[in-house]
This record gives structure tokens, sequence and C-alpha cells, in this order.
């Protein structure tokens, strides 16, 4: 395997998306564009309702109404115990929690959750008949943000939860459902003696992933009750299974297809009405077509990112050495238990070498939905408040930012949060790379309000998981790749590179898809930032297996032993003198009754290819109305090696401008009902073309030893340092901090004006 | 209720049975099979079920499939003829400018209307006129850049 980049043919290369030709032109298919015979329409009754007992629901009418096929509650579904768990991911699935995302029981948690499904011959009929469904509940007080849930007397929303990590264990169930410490060193006396100190308590509003394609999802049962379900998911393997456990249906009869799909970020790892569609189908015996609306979407239909509340107060000796940090972290989880913080508090202060440490972190429900991931899970919320506690603290020093980050900065070796060694980082060159760039050298340009430049970092952990692949030999020799991940962010091109260099083909040679849980070994969801790296892994050794395997046959057709036989780029050739040689295609041709040509691969335990980022913004603050506009923006990112230049910029751009999208703009707005007053994309304003400036991209590449050509994870860290560049900027242009994200035009001004 | 409609859609006359109910946009994927035009919103808000109606770009969703008959509608399944990909789609292969693809369609129709009427556009003009586009993945730099480069390729010196 060539490992050297000067060596490298195809992997490293800037080559266009493999499967661009279908977007395009429109082709792409994704599930709402499946069209079966005989297909019916659903719809989901959601709760009107932030916190109530459900006392009664009666679907007799909505059952009577003509057109109508099916109708499903809870009862429909086995009741799963608490505790039921699959494996997967950062938030740990437990699948009491999955069944009540895609129907409640007992009672509901937030507005929006579904309470029961119809299927119909149309989606009209599908929709006035959930108006037929009565529904009795009984209300009870809702529990809107942290500090309610956190209150002694507040109501609570699960009697079986008991904050774990605290000892003894608690009596009394508690809406606080872990704490997390993470400390070493003696941080309140560090603080207490150190030479300048500074503090960032911020506030950070819900945001919404905002894929483009609302979640849908298309189910099938045959004859013999099998079911297929085309899904826009980010794994099919977590799908099935959470399907399977929800209907008690064997895994064997049941696969998921995933199709193509429009954007998930973190949004479309649970599954979300996927299990309600195949009852649905069981019963009605027609395939069933469930899409969510926008606003199904962003009312409670797809858990948003988590809401925070985050206290930091770091110190410094006269040197600008960082000498302590503490932080509190309560992250609202929304209407069910969420993310440990414990991942979050251990990235919020990696990146800094410093002897005293004392994190405590928080998970908090409310009556709102769900949260689920969104890239990098709570890093930028994390992230708006220690990089504005650096920033503040550089300017109590007099020092300046990027000076007092290489001062501090984590180095390869440098001690981890939770105790152990960094695997090799390339946080200084980083730096480095900072301080020449005309990003941070040029003086920045006068403008009519003030303007200001801020710098943040970023670090995401990221994860490896499992993936798996395998590569069949086509009759002509091509290789024809089915990996188990789905495509979220160009894999099908960077698998497909990785596989022509390991074959010494060019690209247009390689054949590649996702295949369905059925078709390809097990492999986790696309998330964590894991899928280039541990399915480059996987095929990697699937190439060798099947090179293996194509070895012994051109030995056998050479006459000579597979160890006198080299390949190289399609060929095979006897190494004595004058040998023959016999391309891909001939040997293919010439054994085509011989069997399949299988390479398996699968890669679990890839050590890790931690993110770090830095980014500089240039704003300029309008004292007038209080709107930020963002003026040049440049993110450094060490990529350990970029398979895909073009890719890795575009997961980095769009990265960065989610990012100023939840710094300035993006926050749900609920009222005291717990309903979201702004539940549209016009009320919940995205970024547009005429937002944001051009993201530049400056890589950096500094491998990670043991991973195939050296790759780290991209997509996740160039969403973190964004909201905290923004604000330093704001505080470097105005004096002023903004602690609330999004950080609005009102709430600028309100900061102006004190 | 069903009414049979007539409209011309990609220069082809189609007579269809549509619900009064319909959307253009429903019209169109649903009763047409046109599937390359997407929805994200069904409130005008995203930009995904972008069509040309007499050459001006609209959201599909915004319009009744009743207001069809007698305007030229155009949606992306007419861009491209065969292997050859309209220039803009070429464009935004080539430099990156899809990611899920689902904003796509109508970024390239919107595009389509910017060109038509203003073949060498400004950067600022460019992105006023994909500004109705929302897209999650991209951050817009590298549709931007392609559109430029279409521009830039149509008018060579100028």
């Amino acid at each position: 395997m060539a490992q050297h980049p000067a060596e490298l043919k195809v992997v490293g290369k800037r080559l266009p998306r493999v499967d661009a030709r279908e977007r395009v032109t429109g082709e792409a298919v994704y599930p709402a564009d499946l069209d079966l015979p005989g297909m019916v329409h659903a719809k989901l009754l959601r709760s009107a309702h932030a916190h109530a007992r459900i006392l009664r629901i009666d679907t007799s009418r909505a059952e009577a109404l003509k057109g109508v096929l099916a109708v499903v509650t809870a009862a429909d579904f086995p009741e799963l115990p608490v505790g039921t768990t699959i494996p997967m991911g950062e938030l740990g699935y437990d699948m009491w929690m999955v069944a009540q995302i895609n129907l409640a029981r007992h009672k509901v948690h937030w507005v929006g959750q579904p309470v029961a499904g119809i299927a119909a011959i149309d989606a009209h009929v599908a929709q006035a008949a959930l108006a037929l469904i009565e529904v009795d509940y009984e209300p009870l007080t809702p529990v809107l943000d942290i500090a309610a849930a956190m209150a002694p007397d507040a109501p609570i929303l699960h009697e079986h939860v008991f904050t774990k990590g605290v000892e003894p264990r608690p009596r009394a169930p508690s809406n606080v459902c872990s704490r997390v410490v993470i400390a070493r060193g003696d941080t309140a006396r560090a603080l207490g003696e150190a030479a300048a100190t500074a503090q960032a308590s911020v506030k950070v509003d819900t945001a919404h992933q905002g894929y483009l394609e609302p979640q849908v999802v298309v189910a099938q049962v045959d004859a013999n009750g099998f079911a297929t379900v085309w899904a826009s998911t980010q794994g099919q393997f977590t799908a099935e299974l959470m399907i399977a456990r929800m209907l008690g249906l064997p895994q064997s009869k049941l696969k998921v297809v995933p199709l193509e799909i429009g954007g998930g970020f973190g949004g479309k790892i649970s599954i979300h009405g996927e299990a309600v569609a195949v009852r649905l189908a069981q019963k009605c015996r027609r395939p069933v077509k469930l899409v969510f609306t926008r606003e199904e979407v962003l009312q409670g239909g797809s858990g948003p990112a988590a809401a925070a509340l985050i206290d930091i107060a770091v110190g410094a000796d006269r040197d600008g050495r960082l000498v302590a940090i503490d932080g509190t972290y309560r992250l609202d989880a929304g209407g069910l238990p969420g993310l440990s913080p414990s991942l979050v508090m251990q990235a919020s202060a990696a990146l800094y070498q410093c002897p005293n440490l004392n994190l405590q972190g928080f998970d908090v429900v409310t009556n709102k939905p769900r949260t689920e991931a969104y890239r990098g899970p709570v890093g930028i919320q994390a992230y708006f408040a220690m990089e504005q506690a650096m920033d503040a603290l550089c300017q109590q020093l007099g020092m300046d930012p990027l000076e007092f980050r290489k001062r501090n900065a984590s180095v390869t070796g440098s001690t981890m949060p939770i105790g152990t060694p960094f695997p090799a980082i390339g946080l200084t060159t980083i730096l480095e790379r900072v301080g020449e760039h005309p990003c941070w050298t040029d003086p920045l340009p006068e403008g009519r309000y003030p303007r200001g430049r801020g710098l943040a970092l970023g670090y995401w952990r990221g994860t490896s998981m499992t993936s798996a692949a395998h590569i069949t030999i086509a009759g002509d020799g091509r290789p024809m790749v089915t990996m188990g991940p789905v495509d979220l962010s160009g894999t099908r091109t960077t698998m497909a590179q990785v596989v022509a260099e390991e074959f010494g083909l060019p690209i247009e040679d390689i054949h590649i898809e996702t295949g369905d849980s059925k078709s390809v070994g097990y492999s986790d969801g696309a998330a964590g930032s894991r899928v280039a790296r541990t399915t480059t892994a996987a095929l990697v050794e699937a190439c060798a297996d099947a090179l293996g395997q194509l070895r012994k046959r051109a030995a056998e057709k050479l006459q000579c032993a597979p160890h006198e036989v080299d390949y190289a780029e399609g060929r095979f050739l006897a190494r004595q003198a004058g040998g023959a040689a016999i391309s891909l295609s001939e040997l293919m041709q010439a054994t085509l009754t011989d069997g399949a040509i299988v390479g398996r691969g699968v890669s679990t335990k890839l050590p890790l290819g931690v993110e770090i980022g830095a980014h500089v913004c240039d704003v300029e603050v309008d004292t007038d109305t209080g709107l930020v506009t963002v003026l040049r923006y440049t993110a450094f990112q060490d990529v350990g090696l970029a398979l895909n230049p073009a890719a890795v910029e575009g997961q980095i751009e769009g990265s960065v401008v989610q990012g100023l999208g939840w710094a300035l703009m993006e926050g749900f707005d609920y009222g005291p009902d717990g309903r979201l007053r702004n539940a549209s994309l016009l009320d919940y304003r995205m970024p547009t073309a005429l937002d944001v400036p051009k993201i530049d991209c400056v890589i950096v590449e500094t491998p990670v030893p043991g991973v195939p050509y050296g790759v780290r994870g991209v997509g996740e860290v160039p969403i973190v340092p964004p909201a905290a560049a923004v604000a330093n900027a704001i505080a470097r242009a105005t004096g002023v901090r903004v602690w609330h994200m999004p950080m609005t035009p009102e709430r600028v001004l309100r900061a102006l004006r004190g | 209720m069903k009414t049979p409609l007539t409209c011309t859609v990609n220069a082809e006359e189609r007579t269809v049975l549509a619900d009064t109910r319909d959307t253009l946009l429903e019209l169109l994927r649903e009763r047409l099979g046109l599937t390359g035009t997407k929805e994200g919103c069904s409130n005008g808000n995203c930009g995904t079920c972008t069509v040309l109606i007499d050459g001006e770009p609209v959201n599909a969703c915004l319009l009744l499939a009743l207001e069809a008959p007698g305007r030229a509608i155009t949606t992306i399944e007419a861009l491209s003829g065969g292997e050859r990909l309209h220039p803009i789609q070429q464009a935004l292969v080539d430099h990156g400018g899809t990611q899920c693809g689902f904003c796509t369609p109508g970024i390239v129709l919107s595009a389509k209307a910017l060109l038509d009427a203003n073949p060498r556009p400004t950067e600022a003009e460019i992105r006023h006129a994909i500004a109705g586009n929302l897209c999650r993945c991209t951050g817009y730099g590298k549709i931007v850049e392609a559109i430029a480069a279409v521009a830039a390729a149509a008018a060579p010196g100028r």
C-alpha cells in the first residue's frame, strides 16, 4: 500500500464526486421519490401538550372514515422496558427512548411527540382523519428550561430517572439524569492565586440540524411477512435494529435500504416513525409512505440540538501560562435523557495544557423535543463559553490571543483531560500557519462601523466504531465495491479513490455503492467523523483479500507460485525473466466458472483520528441595529491526509456556515406552553448565500499513526469554533461580549447598550 | 375532488387528473412523476421546489396545480440532454457544488434564470439569485464559484 503522499496516484486528488451527475440532474433517488404500486400515505397525530398523561385514545371515528386503512397507537407495539438497549452511537440508544420518539406511551413529554399513526388512500384523507382521533390528556405542569428542571420542587418528567454519578444513589427521582465530574489538581486554589482570571457564563438556545430533506420512510411487507424499509437514514443497520426491537420482529424478517439522504448532520441516526410505517404496512397490507412536513420536523418530530448553560472560569500566571480551568456544563436534553456531558467536557478543555481542572456536567430533561446529535454534539456550545473565556483572559493579560494559544497549546503526548496522553496532533503547526497567514497578518480594513478580528480553536474527538465492506470482481476485472456506511459527505467518492489506489486502477474503473442492511456486513451509522477513516481501513483489508485471491488464480494461469507473481496497475506478472503477464480482465474471463472473488474487510478498533481546527473571523458590528456581518472567515484544520481536498473543503465550508448560522441567527423560540413559535424556515432562519462570505480553508496534514493513509475525522470539528470566533471578533470590535447565542441583532444591541 | 388539467411541462403538453387541492409541486411530483423537483418545506421558504415558469424561478409549492395551464413550466428534467449536462450542471460537478444534492435541482434552475437574463453577473448578483435556495451542506462558496465559472466561460474577455 502506498503511504507517502508523493507516491499516491488517486488518493489525495481533487476529483469530482462519483455521484455528482445524478444530483445535478435530479435523478438521485431519495425515499420521497419512491412510488410503489398500491402505495398509501401515512400521517402522525402529534401531542399538543408539552407534558401530559395520556388517559385514553379512541381511534374508532378515524378508522370509520372512508379511505382510512389502518390506525396504530403505542398499544400496537410491545412495551419495551427501560434499559433495553441496542449497540451504537454517541447518544447510546436506549430502546425505551427510541420507542417514545416514535410513539408516546402513558405520557407525552413534548409538543409534537407522536401519539398515533394513520394510513389512508392519500395524504389528504390521512390528514383529515387525524382530527377524528380522540385523545384524553391530563395536562401536567411543563418544565421548560434547565433552571426550572433543576429546581428542588420541579415537576418530575420521569419517575424512573435517578441522577447517575451521585453517591450514594439518590432516593428520589430527578430531572438531572446524570452528573459527571472530571478533576485534577486544586482548581480553586490555582484560580485564587492566578495573576489573571476571566469568566464566561453563556446561554445557548436550541438549534436544529436543518437538513433540507424532511424525514421520509416507505415500508412494504410482502406476503411472507418480510418487511422492506426504504429510509433516509444515517445508518441502515441501526435503523434495522431499532425497527426490529420496536416491532418485536426477528431481524431476518426485515431489511432497511438506505436511499439518498438529503442531509442528516446527526438528526437521522435514530428512527422517527419508521417502525410506525412498518406496523401500518403490516396492518393494511399495502406499501406505506410517511413524509414529515417541515413544521413536523421542527415542532417535535425530530430532535434538535441541546440548549445549554455553561460557566467557565480560567486563570493564568504572570507569563500567560494557563493554571486552571473550572467549568460547569448544564445541557438540556429535552424530553428524554440525553448525552452524557463527559465527552464535551473533555473536548472543551482538551486543547490546553493545564495542571488544574475542575469540570462538572449535568444532563437535564425538560418538556421540549428530545434532542439528538448535531455535528460534534454540544461542541459549539461548550467552545462558545471556553474560547470566550480564553479570549477574555488574553485581554486581562494584555496578551496576543495567538501567542497565548501557542504558549499553552496541547502537543503530541500532553495529558488529555481524561488523563491519557495525546496521540500525534498538529495543533502547533496549525497555530504557526495562522500566524503566517494574511487572514491574521493583514490589517483589518476600516469600515462604517466597528470591526474586529476573532480567533477561536476547536477540538473534536470523533469515534471509530465499525465499518464493513466487500469487493467482488466483475467479469471484466473491475472492482465492484459494496460498503456498509451510507454516504453523507462524499464517502462513495473518497472510498472509490482508496480502492482505485489499492488496485492501481483509474477511479472510473471502480463501481461503488452502499449496501442495504442484508447485503453487507454490519456497519455503524455515518456519524462521529468516523466513516472515511474506518471505511478506508475496511477497504484496504478487502482490497488485499481480493488481490490475494486473484493472485492465486493468476499464479495458476502463469504456472508459478503465488509469491512469484507481482501485481501492479491491473496486471499480474510472473517475476522470472521474460515472465508472462495476465490482466485482471483476462484473468476473470479465464476463470469465470471458478466461483466469485469476494474480498472482505471490516474495521472495528481503529485508533481515533482526533480533529483540531483554528478559525479566524473578521466582523463588522452595526452599532445602530446590532447586526453582525461576517466579512472574512478562514478555517485551519488538521485532517491527517485529505483523501480528496475538494471534499474536505466542502465539509469544512458547510460546517462553518452551520456554525455561523447558530452563532448569529438560529435559535428555537419556545412559548410558555412549550410550543415552538418559529416552526418554519421563514421564522427559523438558516444562512442564505447572502448571509455568509466565502469560507477559506487551510488544510494541515499530520497523519494519524496506525490508520491507513493517516486519515483524521473531518466533518465535525469545523462547526465547533465559529460561534466563539464571531463572539471574540465582536468583543474586539466593540469591547462588549454577547453571552447569549444566537447573537441576534437584538441581543447584540442590548449588550452594546449595557 | 379530481379534475382534468392540461399544461405544458418541459415543452410537452400533458393532461392529467389532478386533485383541486394539489399544488403545482404535487402535480409535478405525484401526477407527472417528475421527482427531480424536491419538497423541503411546502411553504416557499427553502427553494428546493424551484421550477421555471415562463423563464422565471418560482417555488412550485406556492402555486396551485390549477394555475399551471397556459404557462410554460420547466423542471430540472429538461436541462440535460442525454449524456451532455447543461453547463451549470457540469460546473456544479466540477467545482464540488453539490453535496447531499437535495437543493441542487432548485439551485440549477435559479442559476439558469439568472444567467439567461444576465449572462455576466457579479458575485453579489449570483448570491442574490440563489438567496431563495437554502443549502445546508456546502456553505454556498463552491456553488457561487461554479455559477461564476459558467458566466466567465460563456462571455470570455468581457
